[in-house]
């Protein structure tokens, strides 16, 4: 396959969770993951092994060469911090889609409503967004929303502050007010294995300060947030991600969302992606 | 009581719809379904050996159904107990056969997904048949025109229905009715089902 | 062009949204609360989200996904995340001609020639999809055209069709004015299951 797309780290497989051989499509190919003794195996129909990592959780694959190693956290290292799996979802939509929702606050008093966010406090304030050219990610900070419910360990409704970042094509990185731990960063991420071009598995994965919560309820909370995104991210039409501008109409809230297309579109990345308007 | 509970379980969700449209406390303990199958672990085989979710506890009393459990909570709520019995054992063919192709199409549930859809179709094209004579006769519950156990039960997996592939465009009377559930007191949402932005207006 | 049935206006109150395929294309009708109903094209500008699935409130139609809403005339009038911005005139739903008759409403995909074709004195009774094609459904009656089967017959019956895909449609109801509309809906239930099975 020669789409550069597949030149970079994907996540397939949940660590803990591949005791029995695991069978999955990445780019629309069919790869199987084996658990052996030395470590995990991903191996391609033709039998043809492919690299792997084990980060974050999970194991990570590729069918192409990465010129680059798979991105770092360093944050989620330190100590105290509950490491939640919260395992995966499979939607019918393009895996670029997944990550844009994920960089999106404006739709959270309407699909996250009571949890993340409430009419009428829908105004969504200007905060900075770059692409930052020494690491190659998109970085959005000073982002400010108040919400009723903003985290599991939250007791009201608070300001809250988020940076959001994105270290690869199709993963995204949310830091978001701690509310135990004021001046620390609850890290939430998206970790989407593109499937076909319509159609992703959506890895959620967290670093959290929080000693009240079970682990039940912190998976719980997360599934939660992402199903109600789920029926939005199937009934987006096109079903890829259109890049140029024409198709759709964005506003100042929706800057990152902005830039992450425009990044894409910089890198050559295309899979899952709509490169004329129509 | 308590409810050990998935929060995206459409039989869980009857559980708590239903307590919370009666306005009665449920104490909920999240169990970690999936991805950690927490269900299926020596302590939960322990209160439930089926190995399945949800189970209410109510003191010494322990339900592993969710019809004995709408039935529980409504023991002393007669209006909300009239005709159920056929719905409730449609809303099990519901969980066979939409459940199923949901739990497939969102967790990778291994199911024949085409007799499950194809399942589905013919029991909402059922649903819908019914639903319409009701609102010939002026009624839009499933057996009157307040909303029942048999309603709580069948609106879950049919609400839920396009999460597996199956569209509700196409039922005008299924449509209607699960619009006036969602219009009721009390009503609370699960992910899949959204608030209803319209009421907000009324603010 | 010809004036396709897209539903029966007692199946659409005032304040839903509901979504219709029309020979592949995807509508979303709202009736407002004053009772207008709209045709648009089933697809928020902002995002591409389904506007189906979005909300009435008063005279305007708001997209779930970001709450921006739209008013008559199908440009956007207000968002949420920008509540002191007037939204950009470029801003705007595609919109189809629709007009109600007989209590069901009539969309227009372009320039249309005849009137809206009249059910007489028969009743609405309901809709239900067929998983036929629309000309396959009238060549079967050997009706001359598909807008509206006017098949009498016991019943009385008239059957507008909107054509949905090309192996199914969305089939509308009439009957005569003072027929049993149970004994009518188990009826024609049989009818599709005959269509179905061709």
């Amino acid at each position: 396959m020669s789409d550069p797309s597949i030149d970079h780290w994907y996540p397939v497989g949940l660590l803990s969770d591949i005791n029995a051989p695991r069978q999955t499509l990445l780019f629309g190919q069919e790869i199987s993951l084996t658990k052996e003794d030395t470590g995990f195996s991903v191996k391609t129909s033709g039998g043809a092994s492919l690299p792997t990592i084990k980060r974050f959780g999970h194991l990570w694959t590729s069918l192409g060469q990465p010129d680059h190693d798979l991105f770092a956290i360093p944050e989620a290292d330190t100590p105290g911090r509950h490491l939640v799996d919260v395992g995966s979802v499979k939607v019918k939509c393009s895996p670029l889609r997944a990550v844009e929702n994920f960089l999106d606050i404006a739709h959270f008093p309407f699909i996250h409503t009571d949890i993340l966010g409430a009419e009428p406090h829908t105004e969504v304030d200007r905060y900075k967004v770059e692409i930052r050219e020494e690491v190659n990610e998109v970085w959005a900070t000073k982002v400010k929303f108040f919400q009723p419910q903003a985290a599991k360990s939250a007791e009201e409704g608070i300001i809250t502050e988020y940076m959001y970042r994105v270290p690869a094509p199709t993963c995204a990185v949310l830091y978001k007010t701690c509310p135990p731990r004021p001046g620390e960063w609850d890290i939430i991420t998206l970790f989407v294995q593109p499937l076909t071009e319509e159609w992703c598995e959506v890895w959620p994965w967290m670093a959290l300060y929080d000693d009240e919560s079970t682990m039940a309820e912190m998976v719980s909370f997360q599934q939660l947030i992402f199903m109600q995104d789920r029926s939005i991210l199937e009934n987006q039409i096109p079903l890829k991600l259109p890049l140029d501008p024409g198709m759709e109409t964005p506003t100042q809230a929706d800057m990152t969302s902005v830039a992450y297309r425009r990044w894409l579109k910089r890198i050559g990345y295309s899979y899952g992606a709509q490169m004329v308007a129509a | 009581m308590i409810l050990y509970d998935y929060v995206l379980s459409a039989s869980c969700y009857k559980i708590r719809l239903m307590a919370a449209l009666s306005d009665q406390k449920l104490g909920l303990r999240a169990v970690n379904f999936h991805p950690a199958r927490e269900h299926k672990s020596p302590e939960m085989l322990k209160l439930n050996p089926g190995g399945t979710l949800p189970i209410l506890r109510d003191g010494n009393l322990i339900m592993t159904d969710s019809s004995d459990m709408l039935r529980h909570l409504t023991k002393n709520l007669p209006e909300w107990q009239r005709d159920d019995d056929e719905w409730l054992d449609f809303a099990k063919t519901l969980n066979e056969t939409l459940g199923m192709a949901r739990l497939h199409d969102v967790l990778s549930f291994n199911v024949d997904i085409d007799a499950a859809r194809n399942g589905g179709v013919r029991l909402l094209r059922r649903l819908e048949a019914h639903l319409t004579e009701q609102r010939f006769d002026g009624m839009i519950f499933l057996t009157g025109d307040t909303p029942t156990i048999a309603d709580i039960a069948c609106f879950p997996n049919t609400a839920l229905a396009p999460d597996g592939g199956v569209s509700l465009d196409v039922y005008p009377s299924i449509r209607l009715w699960m619009r006036a559930i969602r219009s009721l007191p009390r009503f609370i949402e699960m992910p899949g089902i959204h608030r209803l932005h319209e009421l907000e207006a009324a603010e | 062009m010809n004036w396709i049935a897209v539903g029966l206006t007692d199946d659409i109150p005032a304040g839903t949204v509901v979504p219709r395929r029309v020979d592949g294309l995807d509508l979303a009708i709202w009736r407002s609360e004053l009772g207008r109903f709209h045709a648009w094209s089933d697809r928020c500008p902002h995002r591409g989200m389904r506007l189906s699935h979005g909300f009435v409130r008063g005279e305007m139609l708001a997209c779930i996904y970001h709450g921006w809403q739209y008013s008559l005339d199908g440009s956007c009038g207000y968002i949420p995340a920008h509540p002191e911005l007037t939204p950009p005139t470029t801003i705007c739903a595609n919109t189809y001609v629709c007009e109600v008759r007989n209590r069901a409403l009539w969309v227009a995909l372009g320039p249309v020639k005849d009137d809206i074709p009249d059910v007489g004195d028969r009743i609405p009774i309901r809709s239900f999809d067929i998983l036929c094609a629309a000309s396959e459904i009238a060549q079967h009656f050997a009706h001359p055209q598909e807008s509206l089967l006017v098949l009498n017959g016991r019943y009385d019956l008239a059957i507008a069709l909107q054509p949905s895909t090309s192996r199914s449609c969305f089939a509308h109801i009439f009957a005569g004015a003072g027929q049993d509309r149970k004994i009518v809906s188990r009826y024609v239930e049989k009818l599709r299951d005959e269509m179905e099975a061709l």
